[in-house]
């Protein structure tokens, strides 16, 4: 079956993950309702998002949709069940998604530390040139040249004594 | 040195005085990307070998250089705080250092301070290269000036551990300076722990039993764990 994913959201009551997608009959919406059973404030999301990504009967509907976009919308539903707002919810979704420049990932202990380096990795995995790729080069070599006539990278303070 | 007898065994150091081998280390803050360096230099070639207990990983290589064949370690540690009591060892003998920031977070950047400083605590001479990682993510960093590595009159590399920009030159260039620098080093504390080698050698022949010493040699290389 070819299915072709529009949209995918979720319903908080009852709790069901909702897919509009187009099956072979182009032109056509159709909608799935994937009801989520057993999840509550408690629950892990990137857990649920990959039992139902991996479910028998939901598998096919599901692959084109990621991983990282169901575990954001099991992230709404145990906002929603801790009785957090949207705003607040979207706050912590943001917090958890995103990498803080300032923050100093030395102090981390190894669960959190592998939680912000799974972010970077999405973009790593992005922007890779992996060995099978047709185009891939081995060795890479650009000059970026280092003349008096470069801006500042914002980084380095004022005085003299420090860089 | 008081560092290595303390784990007998586990890291064995005194290859690196062989004439074909170098010890070439990665410092630099966490997540900065230092390991993906590493393996996108490598490839599938690599085989780490992993230290828990130090949070260090040698990565193995051979190189050649001016026709000659070179064993290189590459060692590559946790930036994390609670692993710097092994840093003594982590320096000892090593004959190049690459230090990695993230041009996405100025905290690595700032950090280097930090690294630099303890990197000539133990060694003060040896070669350093600046690394500015994940131009991939902002390719407008490379138009701009860093000054640390000005300041301290330090090549500053641009790479991306991602889609591979200047990673085999950084290597190449890393070996090359440690095999320049262990032929024509003049680093006061090599001398004097050569003396210190020496010295221990000549007590060991004259039947001094130095139980820990032998026990350290005994053991080739570091356990896979």
């Amino acid at each position: 079956m070819t299915c072709t994913a529009k949209k995918c959201g979720i319903r908080f009551r009852p709790p069901a993950i909702i897919l509009i997608y187009e099956n072979e009959m182009k032109g056509k919406n159709r909608q799935r309702i994937m009801p989520v059973r057993n999840f509550s404030k408690f629950s892990d999301c990137n857990r649920a998002a990959e039992q139902l990504k991996n479910n028998p009967r939901h598998k096919s509907y599901l692959e084109q949709v990621s991983l990282r976009q169901l575990e954001r919308l099991f992230s709404f539903l145990r906002g929603y069940l801790s009785g957090q707002s949207l705003a607040e919810t979207m706050e912590q979704i943001r917090r958890e998604t995103t990498i803080d420049p300032e923050e100093d990932l030395n102090k981390l202990d190894d669960k959190e530390l592998a939680k912000r380096k799974s972010i970077m990795d999405e973009l790593f995995e992005k922007n890779q040139k992996k060995k099978d790729d047709p185009n891939f080069v081995y060795d890479i070599e650009v000059e970026f040249p280092q003349d008096e006539q470069l801006q500042s990278c914002g980084w380095d303070t004022e005085s003299a004594d420090e860089f | 040195m008081a560092e290595d007898r303390a784990r007998p065994g586990e890291l064995d150091q005194t290859k690196y005085d062989a004439d074909d081998s170098v010890k070439i280390i990665c410092l630099g803050d966490s997540a900065v990307g230092k390991s993906k360096l590493m393996e996108r230099f490598l490839m599938d070639g690599f085989r780490p070998q992993q230290l828990s207990t130090y949070a260090l990983t040698l990565y193995k290589h051979m190189a050649t250089v001016d026709g000659k064949t070179v064993l290189v370690d590459f060692w590559d540690t946790a930036g994390q705080e609670r692993f710097q009591s092994m840093h003594a060892s982590y320096y000892h003998k090593a004959h190049a250092c690459i230090m990695v920031f993230d041009v996405q977070r100025k905290v690595t950047y700032k950090n280097l301070h930090t690294w630099y400083t303890e990197l000539r605590e133990f060694r003060p001479e040896i070669p350093c290269i600046v690394v500015a990682n994940k131009i991939d993510a902002d390719i407008k960093v490379t138009q701009k000036s860093f000054n640390f590595a000005r300041k301290f009159s330090l090549p500053l590399y641009f790479v991306s551990a991602a889609d591979g920009t200047n990673v085999v030159k950084l290597f190449n260039d890393a070996i090359r300076l440690a095999v320049s620098y262990k032929q024509n080093s003049q680093d006061f504390m090599d001398e004097v722990l050569q003396e210190l080698e020496n010295f221990d050698l000549e007590q060991k022949a004259a039947g001094d039993p130095a139980p820990d010493r032998e026990q350290r040699g005994a053991v080739e290389g570091p356990a896979p764990s």
